[in-house]
């Protein structure tokens, strides 16, 4: 049997050093890459649902890792960001400036979520239903997608919806 | 010809399907057009900082600014997103409807111009053809003001949950009265706060509400008796400044008024400090011209569980000649299409506003450019429609349940705010007497339906009573003075309100009653002993009259009212008074 090797998705470290976005430690189940932006209202507006989403799956092997995709957020800006919602300590954060990881996962968006299982994307859209388009949105979600994809990857069942579409923001048109 | 007929008719089907261009669309309007390369510093530029930079400058009310070279290519795809379906720049009106202030509409083609420069791979062009740097005011819009307000202490909105709302009640320090010709809201923090919904209390109710709680602001609803002031809207919705006032239509301001201002915030994910200031603009000489504000409208809403097209109407019809000064449609989440249109006497319309897809959060006051000149005899008429099915996203029920009127944006309403000036004060009076009756008929069932939900609520029937009595309806209005009194019968007040009601109904015996009981709970109850005085006086029991209105001067030596109200008993029991 030949074993197909893993591709290194290079993105850059906060210290500016470039880092392979799949590199985890042992035992790790899925990393779920989070793009996100630092000015992007919809993108902020969830930093309290993925905080609760890492706590409820950060125990059962779950990698949670901020990315940001615009070149724009530089080091400094993201150490204050992280602060300011509360995601410092339970997220990973790594810059894309180059956007090989959005191009890798197919993200477009912040916030889009993308979940990495053995190399591949087993989940990539919205974290849930509740914007519809810029400017409708729910009161409350009625689907809670990237919760249910990550339900279903540890229980080492398949992704009811392995892509939707993510509302928010565009990632930056640098690389198009 | 053929091909020209489609490509007109595949525009017009393109604006009216949201005004999303379709790629068919885009290509055959790039095959008619002459191929020259769209750059960002003569063709984008200018479109940036002329709709956008309002709000996308630095310091102001938009997340991110579009102002340089770098961020509108950071942002490019968004843009030709945005503006394609309309999204951006936000005017939730028809654009055929105004013009209104502060409109700043992309033609369809400046639509085309940022899709095509996106297409182009967002070149940047030539530097020369830079438009020369606009400089946006920091701070205060309209100038240096004669008067700041400010929060004592900051609101903390937590970092999640949906809309939030809350009312701040803030004294008006001024030591004489003031004429007011214009006043700027400062957000505070612009990231959240989404709207400002903006009235003035003369009476203490609002402050009271404030206090009662922790904390800057209350939560809840805004009081009756925070109202428009002299007609005038005074509201805020980002990027916008109401102009200064003309000195002839400054709005008066007593002293001891409190500004309550209610706003409509978003979470951002985080907790936000949330510190708004107004300013006030003086003039030196009272107004010699007051609008009116008409309110159509209906408080008797009651929307099936699933019906996805309820549709409520109103009219009025002028009994005098006006013009629109400024119009503001109100209704909450259910509400999909607001419309309101005025049918002159000739029978021609004239549109006042259309929004085919309302949103909520948009709480706009549409000023007239030119005001919009409306005969005598003119009907102005609205019709929103509702959508309270699973298919309205907005819909802050899942699933749908039954929707009456009602002030909390779970509930609903539909408004439709006219800003009007009449030709004079003499029509001012008119309209105001002619139309009064109409928005207290439509205020008695609000009333009645928040009575249904709350019947243990005693302010609820006492400002019902209270338009009962205005409407003529004493009966009403003593039945609802009754229910407050077995709610609170304590309160002097309680008993106070039901003589008066008795009184109006000339039930004499049954109000002096009341009036008894009021002063044997408040025997300083200085409105008690005068009403009762009246009444005494109207039985001809003059020395009872004259020992009340004694106990009034007694209690208010200082009023002129109640000396002459003396005076009179004597006069009416044909003595002099011993002093």
């Amino acid at each position: 049997m030949l074993f197909l090797p893993l591709l290194a998705v290079l993105v850059q470290a906060l210290s500016g050093a470039p880092v392979d976005a799949m590199q985890a430690p042992p035992g790790t189940t899925a990393i779920v890459f989070l793009f996100t932006s630092t000015d992007c209202p919809v993108s902020n507006r969830y930093a309290p649902e993925l905080r609760r989403i890492a706590d409820a799956f950060a125990s059962k092997g779950v990698v949670f890792r901020l990315v940001y995709p615009s070149p724009a957020d530089d080091a400094r800006a993201i150490h204050e960001h992280m602060a300011a919602y509360a995601y410092s300590g339970a997220f990973d954060a790594v810059r894309d400036p180059k956007q090989s990881l959005a191009k890798f996962t197919g993200a477009t968006i912040t916030p889009e979520a993308a979940v990495v299982v053995g190399g591949r994307v087993a989940y990539r859209g919205r974290i849930d239903d509740r914007f519809v388009d810029l400017g409708r949105e729910r009161p409350a979600p009625t689907r809670r997608d990237l919760f249910d994809a990550l339900s279903a990857i540890v229980d080492g069942k398949p992704v009811p919806h392995p892509t939707t579409q993510a509302v928010g923001c565009f990632i930056s048109d640098l690389a198009r | 010809m053929k091909r020209n007929f489609c490509f007109a008719m595949a525009l017009v089907a393109a604006v009216a399907a949201a005004r999303i261009l379709s790629p068919t669309v885009r290509a055959q309007a790039r095959a008619t057009e002459k191929p020259t390369q769209v750059t960002y510093t003569k063709d984008v530029a200018p479109l940036l900082a002329d709709r956008c930079g309002m709000c996308h400058h630095a310091g102001g009310s938009a997340p991110f600014t579009l102002l340089s070279y770098s961020d509108a290519k950071r942002h490019a795809g968004q843009i030709a997103t945005v503006t394609g379906n309309r999204f951006m720049p936000p005017w939730k009106a028809d654009p055929a409807d105004g013009p209104f202030v502060g409109q700043h509409p992309l033609t369809d083609r400046e639509v085309l111009v940022l899709r095509r420069w996106l297409d182009a791979g967002t070149p940047e062009g030539d530097p020369r053809d830079l438009p020369a740097p606009r400089e946006w005011v920091e701070g205060w819009q309209l100038g240096k003001p004669d008067l700041v307000i400010t929060l004592k202490q900051p609101y903390t909105l937590p970092p999640e949950g949906t809309d939030a709302f809350r009312i701040f009640v803030l004294p008006i320090p001024v030591d004489t009265e003031r004429f007011v010709r214009g006043l700027e809201f400062r957000p505070g923090n612009a990231k959240v706060v989404h709207h400002a919904n903006i009235r003035i209390d003369t009476t203490s109710v609002s402050r009271k509400l404030d206090e009662a709680g922790p904390g800057p602001g209350y939560d809840g609803l805004i009081a009756r008796t925070a109202t428009y002031p002299d007609g005038h809207f005074l509201g805020w919705t980002p990027g916008q400044v109401a102009p200064l006032l003309p000195a002839e239509l400054a709005w008066r301001l007593e002293r001891n008024t409190d500004l309550v201002v209610e706003l409509h915030m978003q979470p951002s994910g985080k907790p936000e400090q949330v510190s708004p200031s107004i300013g006030l603009y003086f003039g030196d000489a009272p107004p010699t011209r007051t609008p009116a504000m008409l309110r159509l409208g209906r408080q008797d809403i009651d929307i099936p569980a699933g019906d996805a097209n309820y549709v409520i109407t109103d009219s009025y019809t002028l009994p005098v000649d006006v013009d629109v000064e400024a119009v503001q449609p109100h209704a909450h989440y259910r509400a999909r299409d607001v419309r309101g249109e005025a049918t002159l006497p000739d029978g021609s319309t004239k549109r006042l506003i259309d929004i085919a897809d309302w949103d909520f959060r948009w709480q706009h006051v549409y000023r007239f450019v030119t005001p919009l000149s409306l005969p005598k005899g003119t009907t102005v008429s609205m019709r929103y429609t509702y959508d309270n099915s699973e298919t309205n996203e907005r819909n802050p029920q899942r699933p749908p349940i039954r929707a009456r009127w009602g002030q909390r944006s779970a509930e609903e309403m539909g408004d439709l705010w006219l800003q009007v000036l009449p030709r004079n004060d003499d029509d001012l009076n008119r309209l105001s007497r002619d139309f009064r009756p109409k928005v207290a008929a439509e205020d008695v069932k609000g009333y009645e339906s928040e009575i249904e939900k709350h019947p243990a609520d005693a302010g609820l029937h006492d400002d019902v009573a209270l338009l009962y009595l205005e409407l003529g309806k004493s009966d009403s209005a003593i039945a609802h003075f009754t229910t407050s009194l077995r709610l609170k019968p304590q309160s002097a007040a309680a008993h106070y309100n039901l003589g008066t009601a008795l009184t109006v109904a000339r039930r004499l015996d049954e109000a002096a009653a009341e009036y008894r009981q009021a002063l044997r709970i408040d025997p300083d109850y200085a409105n008690a002993h005068n009403n009762l005085g009246n009444v005494l006086l109207a039985q001809r029991r003059f020395d009872e009259a004259i020992h009340e209105f004694s106990e009034v001067v007694r209690l208010q030596p200082a009023s002129a009212a109640a000396q002459k109200n003396l005076a009179a008993a004597y006069a009416a029991a044909g003595r002099s008074p011993r002093f």
